[in-house]
């Protein structure tokens, strides 16, 4: 048995004293990718919060029937639909360019990415496109209210003559070309600027997930920025693309979802990446079927362009057997993830180290929104579900169980990679618990309510429809849900006021990948030096040679190292 | 290459199943008649098509919540059994793949999901059937935020406005848009819209379908069952979308021809159309090439 010695950060690092100015203009021009993740980790987060407290107000305003906690129904149109596209375009895509952009050049061995400076651009196209689109509130009739996915013709001048639904449109045009940008330079660097001996099949499957991630970017997002041009072209030029008189309704709904769905998969696939770095970690084992978990991910990310239609059953203008039964299919890959994950916690040694309870949290919650996920893929049973709450249950399971919860077992995993520093793992299990039971609490109930025939997007209810009750249920729980975020944010603080520098490599002890090979924080160009790379776990495979991979193992005894 | 320490006693896990087995047990014990249409609404019988989806939805769930059960307790079983306990040392052995576990793990969902689909298509196809000749012609036409109903045979019509609710009315749906059919007569809905995409929506039907503009959707059926049955507008269509409600009323066909015939003394005598389509409000839009 080899005796394993903590490497320690050289506390000798030069670190010379800055003015605020100098670090304001620091982050503000800065092309590290590290520092741009760490902004678009940071703007994410704040339109999370943002978009939860919108998703308050609305639970606020459906507690009871007949509310006016909104003044007007069109206010409350505008929170849905602001709510919607800042938790998908704001939130969630470009916390995957937050996680990719800090983690993957490590995880490859790279020092940067491919082109830092359209790097920098991307994320400020984003930023910049996302604050007017939400400008919106500021104008006289608001922000825009023709819900996320903006069907035409409702959504054109006529129905909907507000300015907000200009900034709307071109505001979300602006950011998708960052997110576009982001893609090509995530896509260039994996391609290009793998450390000697990364082959392709033993990058981590984080890496893998933002490589299929980036892939699926550029193709989805294309057609939106040009559907989005084209509403604009309508909205400011009187062009007539979208007009119902030539099918414009229709070819709005194709172009919409035909980026709409590999959307969903856009902002699910890099989050199952975070939780497959991590169940092997807590597990102390390596992940279980790399390869069909890496097939898997390709095969969903190939059957989800070919899925968008989907959407529009109930439209009866789409091609119902082939839609439904590619829909259906996808449970196959998914499904062979899940497996994939238990089959890593089989015969493993497992400890409950937060980011671990978080991946849990996200496997328990997930394998429901499949569930349901399947029954929708059936047109038959998706006549009577279309737009309503099960679908919104539905599709909060699989976006919030994901999204989220990976997010913050992302969070709690490489908080010392980003900062030096461990959360503190009390608060963040009591953080875990809460948000876990308030999530549930929310969402669950929401099956039943679309079964009994709420619709979405209603303002209110009768007091004889006999929604009460559950609606009232879905308040507190979304009550608690916020509750959760006060031990985080306290948290943060006190982890960055009083938090000890770790100043280990690997502070979990069985990090497997590249990053858990360098210091943390990370320095400045990710590695002084690069441990050989012999299979997909590098770092596990120095700090445990009896234990490495066999092709790892023989390379070592060749070269005398035991 | 093994872990070294305290082990769980056998006993005490098979305790631990026990209890669990029969909590589930207990739980579907409590089978009432609600569990057993999936707690949708009551709507056996209401058209024909009802039992066909209440039963596609019932034998779904019943395999859905099988292989849940299965993830959920494959899961459950390896936190509890295979958890580092105190004093323990070591690593487990690194086990990396295992080939026919994997297949299996593939083949099995879509042996599944193939089956769901044959299922699927069967109903899907019986539901979206047109009807030859069906006795009742339909119209509604969708408009924000409220529904026109022509009957088609009869040459009558009915102009719905949309709900007025503050949360203190009683006997709303008294107020409500009212569409009557005949029960037991096989029905052709024409849907279609004035200004933006609707969705009519019958609860109890168990069934949806998108209204366009400048398109006509098709929904058959024949309703079963008399009663007053809630309707709802499920596509966004605008400020007032929650209050775009109705009712559809089934009934006798002596009810609903003295309710066609009460129609046509009040004067309403014809068809409405969308020729007040407001699309053609649209910039540049000319009012010439619209019906």
């Amino acid at each position: 048995m080899a005796t394993i010695t903590p490497t320690r950060t050289n506390p000798s690092t030069f670190k010379p004293k800055r003015s605020k100015g100098e670090i304001i203009v620091d982050w503000l021009t800065t092309t590290d990718h590290k520092k741009i993740g760490y902004l678009y980790l940071i703007t994410s987060f704040l339109y999370f919060l943002l978009g939860g407290v919108m998703a308050l107000v609305i639970r606020a305003q459906l507690a009871l029937p007949g509310l006016e906690i909104v003044a007007t129904k069109e206010q409350y149109n505008q929170l849905f639909t602001m709510h919607g596209t800042i938790m998908l375009l704001m939130f969630a895509t470009p916390l995957f360019a937050g996680f990719a952009n800090v983690l993957m050049p490590v995880q490859i061995g790279a020092p940067d990415v491919a082109f830092p400076r359209l790097n920098a651009i991307a994320y400020w196209f984003f930023s910049f496109g996302s604050l007017i689109a939400v400008s919106g509130f500021f104008t006289p009739q608001g922000a825009a209210s023709f819900g996320w996915f903006a069907y035409a013709p409702l959504s054109n001048t006529t129905f909907s003559p507000g300015i907000g639904g200009d900034l709307w449109v071109f505001g979300l045009a602006l950011s998708g070309f960052g997110t576009i940008l982001g893609g090509v330079n995530f896509i260039t660097t994996i391609i290009t600027m793998r450390a000697p001996g990364m082959t392709m099949w033993r990058m981590p499957i984080f890496t893998w997930n933002t490589l299929v991630t980036s892939i699926l970017i550029i193709m989805a997002f294309p057609p939106l920025a040009a559907a989005l041009f084209a509403l604009g072209a309508d909205r400011q030029f009187g062009a007539h693309i979208f007009d119902p008189q030539n099918g414009g309704a229709m070819l709005w709904q194709h172009l919409f979802w035909f980026f709409g769905h590999p959307e969903v998969y856009i902002i699910a696939l890099p989050f199952f990446g975070i939780v497959s770095e991590i169940f092997p970690v807590f597990s102390r084992k390596p992940i279980f079927g790399y390869k069909t978990l890496v097939y898997a991910t390709i095969a969903i990310a190939a059957l989800s362009m070919t899925v968008w239609a989907h959407h529009m059953y109930v439209t009866g203008q789409v091609l119902l057997p082939f839609f439904a039964f590619t829909t259906m299919l996808i449970a196959v890959p998914t499904g062979v993830k899940i497996f994939n994950w238990i089959g890593t916690l089989w015969r493993g040694s497992i400890t409950f180290e937060t980011p671990m309870l978080w991946s849990l949290g996200f496997l328990v919650s997930f394998v429901f929104g499949g569930l349901t996920g399947v029954i929708l893929a059936s047109p038959a049973l998706d006549f009577m579900l279309s737009d309503s709450y099960f679908v919104v249950a539905h599709f909060h399971y699989v976006v919030f169980g994901t999204v989220v919860f990976a997010m913050f077992a992302g969070f709690y995993f490489w908080w010392p990679k980003f900062t030096g520093k461990m959360l503190n793992e009390r608060l963040g299990k009591i953080h875990f618990w809460i948000l876990f039971v308030g999530f549930h609490t929310t969402f669950l109930v929401q099956h039943w309510l679309g079964v009994l025939g709420m619709p979405r997007r209603y303002a209110t209810y009768l007091p004889e429809d006999g929604f009460t009750e559950m609606n009232l249920i879905s308040t507190a729980g979304a009550a608690l849900l916020a509750l959760s975020m006060i031990p985080f944010l306290f948290n943060v603080w006190i982890t960055a006021r009083k938090g000890k520098m770790v100043e280990l490599k690997d502070p979990w002890g069985y990090g497997r990948s590249l990053e858990w090979a360098t210091e943390s924080p990370i320095p400045r160009h990710n590695f002084h030096s690069i441990p050989r790379i012999r299979s997909e776990s590098p770092a596990f495979d120095l700090n445990y040679p009896e234990y490495a991979a066999p092709e790892a193992k023989a390379s070592y005894s060749k070269e005398g190292i035991s | 290459m093994t872990i070294e320490g305290p082990k769980l006693s056998k006993n005490r896990s098979r305790f631990r199943a026990v209890a669990l087995f029969s909590s589930i047990a207990l739980l579907l014990s409590g089978c009432s008649a609600e569990l057993q249409r999936g707690f949708l609404p009551d709507a056996s019988g209401v058209t024909n098509h009802t039992d066909r989806i209440i039963g596609l939805w019932t034998t779904s769930w019943i395999v859905l919540l099988a292989v849940g059960v299965v993830s959920w307790g494959l899961m459950a079983w390896a936190l509890i059994v295979y958890r580092r306990r105190n004093g323990q040392t070591g690593l487990p052995s690194q086990l990396r793949y295992n080939l026919p576990i994997e297949t299996l793990f593939t083949v099995i969902p879509l042996i599944l999901v193939v089956g769901f689909f044959a299922f699927t298509a069967r109903d899907m196809t019986a539901i979206e059937a047109e009807v030859e000749n069906p006795d009742v012609h339909i119209e509604v036409i969708a408009k924000q935020w409220s529904w026109d109903f022509n009957y088609v045979d009869d040459n009558v019509f009915d102009s719905g406005i949309q709900a007025q609710f503050t949360g203190k009315e009683e006997n709303i749906f008294e107020t409500l848009p009212t569409l009557y059919l005949p029960v037991g007569k096989s029905i052709h809905i024409e849907l279609n819209s004035r200004d933006v995409i609707h969705s009519f929506w019958v609860i109890d039907f168990l069934y949806k379908k998108d209204m366009f503009p400048g398109h006509t959707n098709n929904m058959y059926f024949t309703p079963l069952k008399e009663g007053t049955y809630v309707g709802k507008c499920a596509e966004l269509c605008g400020e007032y979308h929650s209050m775009m409600l109705f009712n559809v009323k089934v009934v006798s066909q002596s009810e609903y021809d003295s309710r066609m015939g009460a129609l046509a003394t009040q004067g309403n005598v014809g068809q409405l159309s969308t020729e007040y389509d407001r699309n053609q409000n649209l910039p540049g839009g000319d009012p010439t090439i619209r019906g």
